[in-house]
């Protein structure tokens, strides 16, 4: 049992959640406004797409993989909405146009990388501009609105009642529904088993390129429900709709204790890191610190966590090593 | 229980309780602010207003709250100068939350983006706070006041004025904006273009495109470098955007363009004073403290419900005179000047 509980005490998820308690206690202690309910529900708001596209990706990074044309992505889905609304279309053909276009992008970005295999990164830079490129073209300078009063009530309401939004919920279903699928189905091991060694995982036939190409396709897809709760927020569809977000995407999801190197990290964490991130702007935002310093913030939480998780393995792998019986010693072959 | 759930578990339970401690002390309710300001309240004495810029370091904004805060200092009032740092609608929604949740009196916006920030300014009047605009609009049902530097016709038509005075009234011209969304910008284009197809002044004139320097000084220069390239017999371009102006009047310098194509728009006459002096490049300006002054005055005069925003109504504004509510809520600061080496020694600014 001390083992477990040692375990658990080292778990990087451990670690996120006391920071997260600090964080939270020192921001409703020190910065005044900060547990206003509001504070809080338009914290939430602003932050659910940013929230909702981590989960997908941690786990494109957990295969090896990276998607930043996530935001490109988002915003091209709400034009594809946008254009359904100036078309007149009900409601549920909006959600539609949107998620098919998310979907498509996706599999434009898994095409490339799953089945060509070319690199993630470099693809996804390339479809982060191209797709941002569409949504200029295809919209022009001009921003739609209005909106449907679904899409008014997703990004700006609260559930009648309560301190949340109506923007975070789907990040909260989401989130339950990537858990257990990462973390107690067989696609989840697999998934691992990709991250950890992709040549082995194939040989025990696993389809990889299926998996990574499906969780492309997911990305997109989830990029463009994002999307719609952006445009619900900004109660507008603008060709530059969540342009910049995947910063505080890909910062979520490496703060969540996602190995750059693949293989490693957990739904949990990306919940707890959103939360850490969440706080953190939103302190440092009634503060009246700018923009520009929330973004050396952001940025430097990126560097200090990939520095930690890096740091933290080297430094428990080595005494898991001076801890572990001198006869099995040299047998190893880590 | 696995430790992932127990990890969470104990999240879950935290931020719960953080929520109900924040709903106990906040006196509960529906999750709607609980700011102590009823809706129309209206304020004695000093005044809180929160400053939203499109940009917080852009020098023209800069000046504005520099001229803000002047004013303020006179009584007393607080000034809270937000600085988003992107110069997208989105990008002010944070902000306007933020003074909302410092309970401000009364919100000054320039607008990015004409929507963006409308859903966060409607929670901002549901709060009992006060909402004027400056400089560029948002969406009037979201504002009281809009308080405008020049009529927005006639800022265009001086910059085509200028511009046409400066090449002859014939050629070709191009316009290098600001951003694709930005209101003003956009309506002083608009105009622009509206006075070249009914105006016979400007017959001979040929607007060949319109460019964007993204409120950002490097592409500005590189973009007046390609419209020079791309069309050979280009003659003018105008550069409505403060920003713009001083790089694009540079790199044209720099590149030996300038004098051959004539430059005018709109910006901080000193930041091209010596482009000015040269005559090859005009400025269409105006006093931009006084921007300042009157934004400061309009906010705390409507704050106090001395003025409402009904056209017809006058006010005073202290060292500027009186000023004139006209259509939709809209206040004019005054006329443009086009700045030219006789002049420039007139503005500060």
């Amino acid at each position: 049992m001390w083992g477990t509980v040692t375990a658990k005490l080292r778990s990087w998820e451990f670690i996120l959640l006391v920071l997260v308690v600090v964080v939270l206690l020192v921001a409703a202690s020190g910065v005044p406004g900060f547990t206003r309910p509001f504070s809080i529900s338009t914290g939430l708001a602003t932050f659910a797409p940013a929230a909702l596209m981590a989960l997908p990706l941690a786990l494109l990074v957990i295969v090896r993989d990276i998607d930043i044309s996530v935001a490109s992505i988002a915003g091209l889905s709400s034009v594809a909405a946008g254009l359904a609304i100036q078309a007149g279309q009900s409601v549920p053909v909006v959600i539609v146009a949107a998620l098919l276009t998310g979907l498509l992008c996706g599999a434009v970005n898994g095409f490339f990388v799953a089945v060509m295999g070319l690199p993630a990164l470099l693809v996804t830079l390339g479809t982060l501009a191209l797709f941002r490129g569409l949504c200029y073209v295809l919209l022009g300078g001009t921003p739609i609105s209005p909106l449907p009063d679904f899409f008014t009530v997703l990004g700006n309401d609260n559930i009648p009642g309560f301190v949340v939004p109506w923007a975070i919920v789907p990040f909260l279903v989401l989130a339950v529904v990537f858990g257990i699928v990462l973390h107690r189905s067989t696609v989840g091991r697999r998934i691992y088993a990709i991250g950890g060694n992709p040549e082995t995982a194939r040989y025990s036939g696993i389809r990889v390129a299926r998996i990574r190409f499906v969780l492309f396709v997911v990305s997109g897809v989830v990029s463009g429900l994002a999307g719609m709760i952006y445009m619900g927020i900004t109660s507008q569809v603008a060709p530059d709709g969540a342009q910049g977000l995947e910063l505080d995407v890909i910062t979520v999801v490496f703060l969540a204790g996602v190995s750059v190197l693949g293989g490693k990290g957990r739904i949990t964490g990306v919940v707890l890191a959103s939360i850490l991130i969440l706080a953190l702007r939103k302190s440092l935002q009634l503060m009246n610190v700018s923009g520009y310093t929330q973004g050396i913030a952001v940025g430097g939480v990126l560097i200090a966590s990939l520095l930690v998780t890096n740091l933290s393995q080297r430094f428990f792998g080595a005494v898991r090593e001076r801890r572990r019986p001198a006869s099995q010693l040299g047998a190893d072959t880590t | 229980m696995n430790r992932s759930a127990l990890t969470l578990a104990v999240g879950a339970t935290a931020m719960l309780t953080l929520s109900l401690t924040s709903c106990a002390s906040d006196g509960g309710g529906s999750g709607e602010s609980g700011s102590n300001n009823a809706a129309g309240k209206c304020v004695e004495g000093p005044i809180k207003i929160g400053l939203i810029p499109k940009l917080g370091t852009d020098p023209y904004m800069v000046t504005v709250q520099k001229a803000v805060e002047a004013a303020a200092a006179k009584d007393g009032s607080t000034v809270i100068y937000t600085s988003p740092s992107d110069a997208t609608g989105a990008a002010q929604i944070p902000f306007v939350n933020q003074l909302i949740s410092q309970g401000v009196d009364v919100i000054a916006i320039s607008g990015s983006d004409l929507n963006s920030a409308s859903a966060a300014l409607a929670k901002a009047k549901q709060a009992g706070i006060k909402v004027i605009s400056w400089d560029s609009d948002v969406a009037p049902d979201s504002r009281a006041f809009f308080l405008n530097q020049a009529d927005t016709s006639k800022i265009g038509d001086q910059m085509l004025a200028s511009l046409s005075g400066m090449i002859g009234g014939e050629g070709e011209f191009a316009i290098l904006s600001s951003t694709q969304t930005a209101v003003n910008q956009n309506a002083w284009i608009a105009s622009i273009k509206d006075k070249l197809a009914n105006d016979p002044k400007y017959s001979k004139m040929k607007l060949v495109t319109v460019a964007y320097g993204e409120e950002k000084a490097d592409v500005n220069a590189q973009k007046a470098k390609e419209l020079v390239q791309a069309y050979p017999n280009l003659k003018g371009i105008i550069v409505p955007a403060g920003i713009g102006l001083p790089a694009a009047a540079e790199a044209l310098s720099q590149s030996g363009d300038l004098g051959r194509v004539k430059i005018s728009g709109l910006g901080p006459v000193t930041l091209v004073k010596q482009y000015i002096d040269t005559g090859n490049v005009q400025d269409v300006w105006w006093n931009v403290q006084n921007l300042g002054t009157l934004t400061f005055a309009t906010a705390e005069q409507y704050a106090q419900c001395k003025i409402e925003p009904k056209e017809g109504t006058s006010y005073e504004v202290d060292g500027l005179g009186k000023f004139t509510v006209g259509e939709n809520g809209t206040v004019l600061l005054g006329e443009p000047t086009i700045v030219t080496p006789e002049n420039v020694k007139d503005f500060p600014f």
